[in-house]
């Protein structure tokens, strides 16, 4: 504890801000289980500080071009001298294993005739060629003396022109060239590296070269390539470590697993079905379903755009109907009920003959306005992580240069703005999978969807309080010269926030990675189980220092410089008189 | 039984004016020094227009005790532009009703596949095409394929179906694709 405060008297600014967040009803009230929750909490925030020492421990490499071709050099230097073969020969072997120096070691250890069958790497025969005179091509069927005419470790002897239109053919029918063999179809000996740069063209070895990188990342499994568009960049993962968000040196944070952009805390599944449902032609027939009847006699959907019940057809089909009965028009009048007001439908439903097709339609329009109520906030976050980045760039590039002339500081002393710009991209992508994840937990769990949407709402109100900051207040130290005091005062605070987001959006990911199963945990443990309780008990949790904190929050309500509101128990600064959050009055 | 049809002399002159072009070379030399030395039985080749070294007319005789026997089979064999590293297409302009030719008259066998995948993963790549295939090598196919269909992957699936289970049905038209392909000889 002392340890942990003296930390916080360090960052005095996180201290503060870290209040907004932490200061729960839980704490600050004297609860019953308050107690046990303490060693609870505590032992497991110990815990949760490796969890995120871890972490923050890298647990992927990031390879340049250069750095690809190194690694590969390697390897094929480690088989060349444990199996005393030639670099052509270690290649290819290197490649038929995926590029798993331990598995050519062992294959060729248990069975190396085997192995050298399946790779085509013939002892080389006694070929014995002759001393002079000339050999016939195979391919071409043309006499050529000796010097003029190639072969594998076969000997099947081909004219050195009919090699060169073999070996670039295949080259360029794809990577299918890395396993070329002997044009003789019974023969299978292995055309390697060594041929085909004798052999081909300068252009065609490059494409060749270009290939055997390529496979080195792509057969690898423990390689792959940075998907962004125009990266060369592979990231080495260390497979079995845990999260799978890998960050390129272009800067485009993707899932190693899935290669999908990053998506913590969704996983894979749910993104890619996600993703599917986006794209997928299946809501555009929701909404046809939805929004559309078929015309009763040539079956074409129709979307009512007016007011009137008489329905039209488009010509040829010109049928006239009833929208709400899609009964004949000419059969509607005063006897059933008058032209506006059939009451043929409203009769039915009352008689409980409800259509079914009706009720197909309405559940389709309910599901499809609730995928669109997620499909909006999810595109919303994304619209504007993509402004955060470009916002970014454009300090990175002119505002930081700018602001530090006018407040005379060194640009290393801005470094505050830019991480927090960096905090608001990852946390609006963090935010936009939240609700992939809302659209997907189940509906009868009522608790956890109460619980998640509180978080949910706390995270979107966080972060917006740190964008307004880094948006609008930086805006005005940008135009204007703010005093030096101030200046240092908006550092402080927008530093502050930074901190605050980043622990709040770390929680937040690890909570919705567990499957929010503190909803379980509590619900079963305790009397109280409302959504909010669980809340402080997952944001306490794995939380660092979070219990110093708690005890720290409950002085400062002493103090006053903050208070709890009654209802919905927020942390407000003094200075405001009726809750930021629900607007009830101190 | 070899029928050269005085394709050697135009051959030759055709050659005279494009010494070095590979295709040609090879194509050439498929014909004059294998087709001509090992003559292979059943099989008669020519050109189909003396300017043109890229499309043979070739006539298929029926192999013996098969249902094709004494049919005599035209077909084009049209060579591609980088010959000898790409096969060959080979089409009967006679009827053909067979398992492994398709209705346009395209014939179906693995040694006339590119070298390469196979997108379906039913050839082997030993069984594909090499540049080290001749002309030879691809009539040893089709008269191998006359005698012996491969039904598991048809070109022409009625005929691939009619084969495994009406094969009544089926060797009364292959009868009469014999019969038609006499009248034009």
């Amino acid at each position: 504890m002392d340890s942990e405060d003296d930390m916080h008297d360090a960052h005095d600014v996180d201290y503060y801000e870290e209040d907004y967040y932490s200061g729960d009803a839980m704490y600050s009230d004297d609860d019953d289980d308050d107690d046990a929750g303490y060693g609870y909490l505590h032992n497991d925030s110990d815990d949760s500080d490796d969890v995120i020492v871890s972490r923050q421990q890298k647990n992927y490499t990031i390879l340049k071009e250069d750095d690809i071709s190194q690694l590969q050099e390697e390897d094929i230097t480690r088989i060349c001298s444990v199996l005393s073969v030639s670099r052509d020969s270690a290649c290819m072997l290197l490649r038929r294993y995926n590029w798993n120096v331990s598995n050519v070691h062992e294959a060729w250890f248990a069975n190396e005739d085997k192995v050298r069958n399946a790779v085509g790497l013939l002892d080389k025969k006694d070929i014995k060629p002759p001393k002079s005179g000339e050999l016939l091509c195979g391919i071409c069927f043309e006499s050529y003396p000796l010097d003029r005419i190639c072969a594998a470790a076969c000997g099947h002897p081909f004219c050195k022109e009919c090699w060169t239109a073999y070996i670039s053919t295949s080259i360029n029918d794809g990577p299918g060239c890395l396993t070329l063999r002997c044009p003789i179809p019974s023969c299978g000996a292995a055309v390697g590296v060594d041929m085909v740069n004798m052999l081909t063209s300068d252009e065609d070895n490059t494409k060749y070269r270009r290939y055997l990188l390529r496979s080195y990342i792509e057969d690898n499994k423990k390689t792959k390539w940075c998907p962004a568009p125009g990266c060369d960049c592979a990231i080495e993962f260390d497979l079995g470590s845990g999260s799978y968000d890998v960050t390129c040196y272009c800067s485009y944070s993707f899932c190693w697993n899935c290669t999908e952009e990053a998506h913590r805390p969704v996983d894979c599944e749910t993104v890619s079905k996600w993703i599917m449902k986006n794209s997928a032609e299946s809501e555009n027939m929701n909404w046809i379903l939805a929004n559309s009847k078929p015309c009763p006699k040539c079956k074409r959907p129709i979307e009512k755009n007016q007011g009137c019940m008489h329905m039209t057809c488009n010509p040829p089909c010109k049928y006239e109907f009833c929208w709400l009965c899609l009964g004949q028009w000419s059969d509607h009048g005063e006897r059933t009920g008058g032209f506006y007001a059939c009451n043929r439908y409203e009769s039915a439903k009352q008689e409980g003959a409800y259509d079914e097709s009706e009720r197909r339609r309405e559940m389709a329009k309910n599901s499809l306005e609730r995928y669109t109520h997620y499909y909006e906030r999810w595109a919303t976050n994304q619209l504007s992580r993509q402004k955060a980045l470009a916002d970014l760039h454009q300090m990175q590039t002119v505002h930081l240069a700018k602001l530090s002339e006018k407040q005379c500081q060194p640009e290393t002393q801005l470094k505050f703005i830019i991480e927090a710009w960096l905090q608001i991209v990852e946390c609006r992508r963090v935010l936009k999978w939240t609700y992939a994840y809302g659209y997907y937990l189940p509906e009868q769990e009522h608790a956890k969807r109460q619980f998640f949407e509180y978080l949910q709402g706390e995270a979107e109100s966080g972060l917006e309080r740190l964008h307004q900051c880094a948006e609008k207040e930086l805006n005005t130290y940008l135009n204007e010269d703010g005093s030096q005091d101030e200046f240092n005062n908006f550092r402080t605070k927008l530093a502050g926030l930074t901190s605050v987001t980043r622990n709040y959006f770390e929680n937040l990911v690890r909570a919705l990675e567990n499957g929010l199963a503190d909803v379980d945990a509590h619900g079963a443990s305790s009397k109280t189980s409302s959504s909010k309780n669980a809340a402080g008990t997952s944001k306490a949790k794995g939380s660092k220092g979070k219990g110093s904190i708690r005890g720290g929050a409950t002085s400062r309500t002493d103090d006053s410089t903050v208070w709890s509101c009654d209802q919905c128990t927020y942390m407000n600064p003094k200075t405001v008189t009726s809750c930021q959050m629900c607007h009830n009055s101190r | 039984m070899l029928h050269c049809d005085g394709g050697e002399e135009k051959i030759k002159r055709s050659l005279e004016s494009n010494a070095n072009f590979v295709p040609l070379k090879s194509i050439s030399n498929a014909f004059l020094r294998n087709l001509c030395k090992n003559p292979v039985d059943g099989f008669s080749a020519g050109l189909v227009d003396e300017s043109n070294l890229f499309e043979w007319s070739v006539t298929v005789i029926g192999p013996p005790d098969t249902l094709y026997e004494g049919g005599f089979f035209n077909a084009i064999m049209t060579f591609p532009p980088n010959y000898p590293n790409s096969p060959p297409t080979v089409r009967f302009t006679s009827e053909v009703w067979h398992p492994n030719v398709y209705p346009d008259g395209k014939v179906c066998i693995s040694i006339l596949h590119p070298p390469g995948d196979d997108p379906n993963g039913y050839e082997l790549a030993s069984e594909r095409w090499t540049p080290v295939h001749t002309v030879e090598s691809i009539v040893l196919s089709i008269i191998s394929m006359l005698s012996s269909p491969n039904d598991e992957s048809p070109a022409n699936v009625e005929a691939a179906k009619e084969w495994r289970e009406r094969r009544d049905e089926f060797r009364k038209k292959v009868g009469r694709c014999v019969r038609k392909s006499q009248e034009f000889m």
